[in-house]
């Protein structure tokens, strides 16, 4: 395996246990209740981590969303 | 290490919730944020948290050129193309591309930056920090002052809902204990 690959795993490796943790954490109920367009940014949210193009789906500000993605009990793993 | 940093979006609204957040002043001259931050903040505190660093050169809005949006859009494309790796987008893209020209440090908590920086060659040389090394630097030097180091991690998780990795965080405070005995 190359050195590149070599990273990439790792750091897939990393991303892994980065959603797990996202997910195992998660307050569902409080997700499962929102309206259809927050509901769907969080559920990115805990998939990917990426909270930019999660506030853009959300249609709400970075901040906003970052305090929706605390009300939903999903930690920024980083 | 550079004076001066460029700070994405994401990182600075993560950052600001913590009590302690005035400390990231006492490592950086100044923190250049992108004009973008302006509209992604409504909260009271945190607006006038900027706006006073703003005022007083610690923070200082950063207003990309065409060249580094160009540069910016081609590395975006880039991660886009590299199996395995997580895409980038524009507002870590332009900080990495900033980081790469002027030799600023990188503060972001994007995944993707941090990839990037691991494995493409031209920006091997471009330092990327999360609130990680932040606060590990101001343990270091002596901003951040206490005999039970992981007590300050903990509370950023917390007051922050951020969740360090464990490996990394291991890391870091086995180091920090290292220098502390090395000094000592």
């Amino acid at each position: 395996m190359s050195v590149m690959s070599n990273k990439i795993e790792k750091m897939r490796i990393l991303d892994l246990e980065a959603k797990e943790i996202r997910r195992r954490e998660a307050n569902w109920e409080f997700i499962e209740k929102q309206p259809p367009r927050l509901k769907a940014a969080l559920k990115y949210y805990v998939e990917t981590g990426d909270l930019y193009v999660a506030s853009r789906i959300a249609g709400m500000t970075i901040e906003e969303f970052n305090i929706l993605r605390i009300k939903a009990n999903i930690p920024n793993v980083v | 290490m550079s004076d001066f940093a460029i700070a994405d979006t994401c990182f600075l609204i993560d950052w600001s919730l913590w009590k302690k957040r005035d400390i990231i002043f006492q490592i950086f001259k100044t923190i250049f944020v992108p004009e973008a931050i302006l509209n992604e903040v409504k909260s009271e505190g945190v607006i006038s948290w900027i706006a006073e660093a703003l005022a007083q050169g610690k923070l200082s809005l950063f207003t990309e050129t065409s060249e580094i949006l160009e540069e910016a859009r081609s590395l975006i494309e880039r991660s886009r193309m590299t199996p395995g790796i997580r895409g980038v987008d524009l507002p870590e893209a332009i900080c990495l591309v900033v980081g790469k020209r002027r030799g600023y440090m990188v503060l972001t908590e994007n995944r993707g930056a941090l990839m990037i920086v691991n494995l493409f060659e031209e920006f091997s040389n471009v330092k990327v920090w999360r609130a990680l090394e932040v606060i590990a630097e101001a343990i270091r030097r002596g901003i951040l002052q206490t005999p039970h180091i992981e007590n300050i991690f903990m509370e950023y998780e917390v007051e922050t809902k951020h969740r360090f990795p464990r490996v990394d965080l291991d890391n870091v405070i086995r180091k920090l204990r290292e220098e502390a005995r090395e000094v000592a």
